[in-house]
């Protein structure tokens, strides 16, 4: 572990494939994986507490989790499962409920004038306060969750929405008449391409707010569910288990970061001609552009 | 005959195009009124609606009265206790917050100017990012304790990835033809740096300073939930474990006035002030 750290800091009396190897951004990204658990083994000795685990333990505890071999009540498949669910439905509430609300937005400025207040403190809302209202609202019972992953990200999918409307480019829309489109047809080669940036936005924040709440929900107003099961731990002073999970949710993230986000988008915007090249372009070039970056000004934690 | 009749002509031009600048002026006042009736519209829309649902269609444990509300308010800050518990919560916001920035644009910067790094960092930035901060914040209670340390360390691990993310951006989008000709011209390092890159750089380290913030906020908060003995978050617990609605949402809307306060006042007055180089200021 040391001695690779040691060589990726004086490639220079390497020979040159090597030297290309070591520069590959490949090779960094493993190699801060690396760096991660060495550091994470290497610190322990100083950290004010016993508790701490080394990696190795939190590799076990997660290894008997994955196997379903667990003193928790629900494995680690059922507690994302379910959370996954609630997030699901939740969120699908919410695209119900903030389409609409978001279109009259979008279309009328009295409705926007009515409204913009309410959503602004409903995007700046953090979303343990809705946790804990939905708690002492509904108590213990599925729908809080639900309604916590609802209140978190409605505001996400109005605002979007509506910005998406106004953006509608409505010389195309024009133009496509003028040549004879048809109705469906404008709607489908024109409307909907220019509001898929503002749905994949909604989606990444709302999605991402929701979960952030449903986790916290989950805590407070449940007794299953990944937010729940973590608590478990925490409440069992297992640190293996409290550790193992958060990297459990962030190997989750990554997974639908990657994967959902990723080929959807991928998908969606195909029709662009140059999604990939534009990155190279950049004064310093991005590599791999793997950083999601905050496009609107409303990201949330 | 013919100056006057081109006299004539002008000052109807003149009339005309003023008659126009006095229709538009008019219609946006117009605009304007309308914009405001509407917004009262809606505030006075929601807080019937609050009022009407808390006397006829809920019990008041679920959702009290405005007013209610309100007193309990005045109360709070009346006894002093507002202050107490904002500046507990504060202090661990500005040194967390202190931190996140530091190492934040540290890294920001070296991701920035190199790749190899950028590769190094990325996934861990953009995992940070999108995991829920109570993950952070049990995992940093559990090894550092309650007392101070812990929340602390809960709040920079969540506001660095917004910092670093934010600067990034910030040296990529960094004009390359001013870093030659400052090269060219032989200005110096420092000089460099104070009147080219970090005035470029300044309004990428602010919206960087605004997310940090407001996520740092929610973090501090979350953790005085969790555990904790004073401070906001520690509040609302206590208010939720005593069911007290009325002192639940009042300390939710303090929070939401004082956190409003001071990024929308505080903050946005350093701004201008660092912008007034600029031309126009439109804020």
């Amino acid at each position: 572990m040391s001695s690779t750290a040691a060589v990726a800091r004086r490639p220079l009396g390497l020979s040159a494939g090597l030297r290309r190897f070591w520069l590959n951004p490949r090779t960094a990204r493993a190699l801060s994986l690396v760096a991660f658990v060495g550091g994470w083994q290497l610190i322990i000795p100083f950290l004010p507490t016993e508790l701490i685990p080394t990696p190795i333990e939190v590799g076990e505890f997660m290894w008997a989790e994955l196997r379903t071999d667990t003193l928790a009540p629900q494995t680690v498949y059922q507690a994302f499962a379910t959370s996954l669910r609630r997030l699901v439905t939740g969120f699908g509430i919410a695209l119900l409920i903030g389409t609409p609300i978001g279109l009259l937005m979008g279309l009328f400025k009295r409705v926007d004038y009515f409204l913009h207040d309410f959503v602004v403190v409903g995007l700046a809302m953090p979303s343990l306060v809705w946790a804990l209202l939905a708690a002492m609202w509904f108590g213990f019972v599925e729908q809080s969750s639900i309604i916590t992953v609802v209140l978190a990200s409605v505001t996400f999918v109005i605002i979007n929405v509506a910005e998406g409307v106004r953006a509608v480019p409505k010389d195309l829309v024009d133009m496509g008449k003028a040549y004879g489109a048809s109705d469906l047809h404008r709607v489908r080669h024109i409307v909907f391409p220019s509001l898929m940036p503002f749905f994949f936005a909604s989606l990444r924040y709302g999605l991402a707010n929701g979960w952030k709440g449903l986790v916290l929900a989950e805590v407070y107003a449940s007794t299953s569910g990944a937010g729940w099961t973590i608590r478990y731990w925490y409440d069992a002073h297992r640190a293996q288990g409290v550790i193992g999970y958060a990297l459990f949710f962030m190997i989750f993230a990554l997974l639908v970061e990657r994967l959902v986000f990723g080929r959807l988008s991928r998908w969606v915007f195909r029709w662009r001609p140059s999604a990939g090249e534009q990155r190279d372009t950049r004064p310093h070039g991005g590599a791999g552009g793997d950083v999601i970056l905050p496009e609107s000004a409303d990201a949330d934690s | 005959m013919a100056t006057t009749s081109t006299t004539r002509g002008l000052t109807s031009e003149l009339q005309k195009g003023s008659q126009l600048d006095q229709q538009a002026k008019a219609k946006k006042r117009a605009e304007r009124r309308s914009k405001w009736i509407w917004r009262l519209a809606g505030y006075a829309f929601f807080i019937g609606l609050w009022q009407f649902s808390s006397t006829y269609l809920v019990e008041d444990f679920i959702l009290p009265a405005p007013l209610t509300i309100l007193e309990e308010m005045r109360e709070i800050v009346s006894t002093g206790l507002l202050v107490e518990h904002f500046g507990a919560t504060l202090e661990k916001i500005a040194i967390g917050f202190a931190i996140a920035f530091v190492v934040g644009s540290a890294v920001g910067l070296l991701m920035g100017t190199n790749r190899w790094w950028e590769a190094f960092f990325s996934d861990w930035v953009l995992l940070m990012m999108t995991t829920p901060g109570l993950i952070f914040v049990l995992v940093a209670v559990m090894i550092f304790g309650l007392a101070y340390i812990g929340p602390v360390v809960a709040v920079a691990v969540t506001g660095f990835p917004y910092i670093a993310v934010n600067l990034v951006e910030g040296v990529k989008a960094a004009p390359k033809d001013l870093n030659d000709m400052a090269r060219a011209y032989g200005v110096s390092r420092f000089n460099h740096l104070r009147h080219v890159l970090i005035p470029f750089l300044a309004p990428f380290i602010f919206t960087a300073v605004r997310y940090g913030f407001s996520v740092a906020w929610k973090v501090a908060t979350l953790t005085e939930v969790i555990a904790g003995n004073e401070g906001i978050g520690f509040m609302m617990r206590t208010e939720f474990q005593t069911f007290s609605m009325a002192g639940m949402l009042s300390w939710v809307l303090l929070f939401f006035a004082f956190a409003l306060f001071l990024e929308r006042v505080v903050l946005q007055r350093q701004i201008d002030r660092f912008f007034r180089w600029r031309p126009e200021v439109t804020a």
